[in-house]
């Protein structure tokens, strides 16, 4: 495995740690190697010493066993690679060779573009000009979101990527697929009779999707206030998860069956014209406040952030999927930076009973009945419903079912890394998003994205460590609901 | 004098996890530790059967004193060992410079014999700062989610201060006790505001209102005989009288005026205030007829201040006369000389209350109780004999009266026309904080009745 930008933030927070795991796992193939490439002028001991320091800091096991450790260092190479030098490529292909004989690898290379999206072409277009993306075994490219910016720039990187790599041989990481709880969306539904006979719009309200973070921008000012949060989140993390709550089941837990019902949904979504932006989104930026109980500044006073900046990092929207199953039904979703606390869930909340048996009195604390599937953190499952109030006379009040991975399978559940990056290996495209996906996802946003440049609606601010501007919550409000607190 | 409410002590136990200069990521990371810890323990070697967790809430104190600090925990700790839960105790040290957190995590383990083991979860913030003035941003991340949310607010509330706006957003319902409060009409006239500006599906809770209970009981039980229930429209005079020196608290005797009036659908017409802590309430009824409330202090030894100590209610309907008394520790007043049950039965308490007990033990000893259990029994709901016990409180005739500060009377006298005067002594058990607590939070903390008569007695304490 070939890493670009071996050095960088998500080499070492993300890749070298999943790879030590999946060593300490018996996971990688005999004769693994890994290969960081990067600008830095480093040799394999320092890149060896960069990579232990990562591994300490960020591996999800803890304490590392250094004899696993040691082992898998033995597989770590580097090379420097400035991506304009096509020698330095060519460098690098001779160093691939020269570790196929050494350790017995049968031609097998996967190329990680752990590297700003703008380079993915460059890297592609040397990579084939210096004949590493052909040769013996396979030979597969992983690339990260954001996939492309914009719907054009999504095609063209899709062409710049297949006149090189064949498209069942470009993986396209949204890490959100590969958390276990992502996953267990579609075991929920679809290895349980019980929920999907209910699973549509006779009885389901409305379902809400919250990506919600703590953290600000950090050090991404200048990549940030070019996405924005719509680009940044919605476009990938929160789509997807829309697509596998609003799927239809498909006949086998196989790539292109998996993914062709998702694209399904994705067409299924009714597109935002410029009016509808205005009524059925939100945006808004945050400002000076508190979160976690420390005072954070304001998105326009981030590092690399223009003042004037109006990008946001808060993002609503109300869509509807136009299909049988869900004619009628909004789907809220909300992103955003500095919310009060990092938490992804969908709720799926059902409708009231028709006839209120017990009459008003009784049921004034009766929420309707609700699922929660959280995907972090606290990974689990609540269906919450009512229930009679131990007491003289009839009460009714809501009460919540739990599942917690945690506290139920007493296994750590591995990062998201792990599993893509081994599905990866295996030749196993499921959790990664195809071409037609980023496209059809793309065509949704576009027309958002247009109108908040326009400024429609205008841009709402609101303070770190609250949950987002007051427009969020009159989004609902108009439609007589509110967002689930998390 | 009434006494001042004294503070419990929470036993001091080693916290599973303590940080000086803690952030709430390391609170949150610690927290995770533990719950895993312990379902790991539990589970042993049994993956098949995987611990679950339970919580049935989160409990957010806040405290601004060590006493009340002390009180949250210990009254948390007491919940906890029957419900799972999650409490936050948050200590604001505003004046401390900094803004520094320092936290502690306490567990408490239940093993109920025929259920697996609960973990309830006890954090303890100390906050210093301006950190303390964004509550909300300390503690929604520490939310457990689906569960709902109880603030509540040990001494007086930041009333009109963004640092509550902004916690009331993120939780269910507030608690607060209006005994407690520092200025209590400025704060029960914050409490009131709050029903009507915060979040719709805000819950209010008052331990005030509970501790109401047996007096909102005795007096409804006396109107609750369908012969009676005419009584209601005659009502013309009420007299409540609540502890303090001077005009202190007023709020309970306010409630429960404000739950009679509107409940009744009485209109205020007129409100003055006397001095020593009196005041004067002229309604006016649906027919038209004057309603006189007189409401006073009195200076007792006992009760907290502002608790109610007696509450009179006069009047007559259908050409009959009624009158309902009920009393708290009636004062002690002179005891019948010779009276033959003091010789057998001295109680050491020659009051009302006192005698009626001893009586009660003569006759039980004359062999003549058992035979008139009934007859001596009845309650105030004047029903049918052995029915409409109340089930708070409980009556113990033949206990004797306690000594201890904290044992109290409750003397019930109801006269109707020319008929014999029926009394009833009842011991009350001494309210329990706790108890109180966990009747707000089973009882709903969206009590339409609370709120109406929080709505009437707020109006007519303005009116004062």
């Amino acid at each position: 495995m070939v890493i670009f930008g071996a050095t960088g933030d998500l080499s070492g927070r993300k890749l070298l740690p999943a790879l030590y795991n999946l060593a300490k796992q018996r996971s990688l193939p005999a004769g693994f190697a890994v290969v960081g490439a990067a600008m830095d002028d480093l040799d394999d001991g320092a890149f060896r010493k960069h990579a232990t320091e990562r591994i300490k800091e960020f591996s999800r096991t803890q304490p590392i066993d250094q004899a696993v450790l040691d082992a898998f260092l033995t597989g770590v190479f580097y090379v420097k690679v400035d991506f304009n030098n096509l020698d330095e490529f060519k460098a690098l292909q001779r160093k691939l060779e020269e570790l196929d004989g050494a350790r017995h690898i049968p031609g097998n290379r996967i190329f990680y573009c752990a590297t700003p999206p703008p380079t993915y072409e460059l890297i592609t277009k040397q990579l084939q000009a210096s004949g590493l993306s052909t040769g013996k075994g396979f030979h597969r490219i992983v690339v990260e979101k954001p996939f492309g910016s914009d719907l054009a720039s999504a095609r063209e990187l899709t062409s710049v990527l297949q006149k090189v790599f064949p498209e069942d041989a470009v993986y396209r990481i949204d890490h959100y697929l590969g958390k276990e709880t992502v996953q267990n969306i579609l075991a929920f539904r679809f290895a349980n009779s019980i929920f999907e006979p209910v699973w549509n719009s006779n009885l389901i309200d409305s379902v809400q999707i919250t990506v919600a973070e703590e953290i600000g921008i950090e050090n991404r000012g200048a990549y940030y206030d070019r996405a924005g949060t719509l680009r940044d989140i919605v476009q990938n993390h929160a789509l997807q998860l829309l697509t596998l709550v609003a799927m239809e089941p498909p006949l086998a837990f196989d790539a292109n069956e998996v993914r062709d019902e998702k694209v399904k949904v994705l067409r299924a979504i009714r597109p935002l014209t410029e009016e509808d932006v205005n009524l059925a989104s939100v945006r808004g930026q945050y400002t000076k406040g508190w979160v976690l109980g420390q005072q954070v500044p304001g998105y326009r006073e981030e590092k690399n952030v223009a003042p004037e900046s109006s990008t946001e990092t808060f993002a609503a929207l109300r869509l509807y999927v136009d299909n049988w199953r869900w004619a009628g039904v909004p789907f809220y979703i909300r992103a955003g930076k500095r919310l009060p606390k990092r938490v992804t869930e969908i709720r799926i909340q059902f409708k009231r009973p028709p006839h209120l048996t017990f009459g008003r009195p009784a049921t004034k604390e009766l929420d309707p009945n609700a699922i929660t599937l959280r995907i972090q953190p606290e990974e689990g499952i609540s269906l919450k419903f009512g229930a009679k109030v131990p007491s003289a006379g009839l009460r009714i009040r809501s009460v919540t079912m739990d599942f917690q991975y945690m506290t139920s399978f007493l296994v750590e559940a591995p990062e998201a890394y792990e599993r893509l990056l081994l599905d990866c290996m295996i030749g196993d495209p499921t959790l990664f998003t195809r071409a037609d996906e980023v496209e059809t996802a793309w065509k949704l946003i576009d027309p958002i994205e247009a109108a908040w440049r326009d400024g429609k609606p205008p841009l709402g601010l609101y303070a770190a460590g609250t949950w987002g501007p007051p427009a969020a919550a009159q989004l609902l409000q108009a439609d007589g609901r509110e967002w689930h607190r998390p | 004098m009434a006494q001042a409410v004294s503070a419990t002590s929470a036993p001091q136990t080693e916290a599973a996890w303590h940080r000086r200069d803690a952030s709430i990521a390391d609170v949150l990371a610690a927290m995770s530790d533990i719950r895993r810890k312990f379902a790991r323990e539990e589970a042993g070697d049994d993956d098949a059967h995987p611990h679950p967790r339970s919580c049935v809430m989160t409990l957010i104190a806040v405290a601004t004193t060590d006493a009340e600090e002390q009180r949250a925990q210990d009254i948390a700790r007491r919940i906890a060992a029957q419900h799972p839960a999650q409490t936050i105790v948050v200590r604001e040290q505003h004046a401390l410079r900094g803004s520094q957190i320092e936290a502690w995590i306490h567990t408490d383990v239940q093993r109920p014999q025929e259920a697996c083991a609960v973990q309830c979860e006890l954090v303890t913030l100390h906050v210093r700062g301006a950190a303390g003035e964004h509550l909300a941003a300390i503690v929604d991340p520490m939310l457990v989610s689906g569960v709902p949310t109880y603030l509540w607010w040990v001494g007086t509330p930041a009333f009109g201060k963004r640092e509550l706006e902004d916690a009331l957003h993120i939780c269910d319902a507030l608690i607060v006790d209006s005994a407690r409060f520092d200025e209590p009409a400025h704060g029960f006239h914050g409490l009131a505001r709050l029903t009507t500006s915060a979040h719709r599906q805000l819950g209010v809770a008052d331990f005030q209102w509970s501790r109401l209970r047996t007096w909102r009981e005795m007096t409804a039980q006396f109107f609750s005989p369908l012969e009676r229930r005419e009584f209601l429209s005659g009502i013309s005079q009420i007299a409540i009288d609540y502890a303090g020196d001077g005009r202190g608290n007023l709020v309970a005797a306010g409630l429960l005026t404000g739950w009679l009036s509107s409940s009744l659908g009485w209109k205020l017409r007129h409100a003055s205030s006397g001095g020593g802590g009196s005041a004067s309430l002229n309604f006016s009824a649906l027919r038209g007829h004057p309603v006189e409330v007189r409401l006073r202090s009195v200076d007792r030894a006992g009760p907290v201040e502002g608790e109610l100590c007696a509450v009179r209610v006069a009047g007559a309907a259908q050409r009959t006369t009624f009158r309902l008394e009920v009393e708290l520790n009636p004062p002690r007043r002179r005891a019948p000389e010779g009276s033959s049950y003091q010789a057998l039965h001295p109680v050491g308490a020659h009051d009302d209350a006192g005698l009626e007990l001893a009586s009660r033990r003569a006759e039980q000893h004359r062999g003549v109780l058992h035979s008139r259990l009934h007859t001596l029994h009845h309650t105030a709901s004047g029903g049918a004999p052995g029915e409409s016990r109340p089930r708070h409180p409980m009556v113990h005739s033949e206990d004797r009266r306690r000594p201890e500060k904290t044992a109290q009377l409750l003397l019930t006298v109801i006269q109707i026309g020319e008929g014999q005067t029926l009394r009833q002594v009842q011991q009350l058990e001494p309210p329990d904080e706790a108890e109180l607590l966990l009747d707000l939070l089973a009882g709903g903390t969206r009590d339409a009745v609370f709120q109406r008569s929080l709505e009437a007695a707020n109006a007519l304490m303005r009116a004062l």
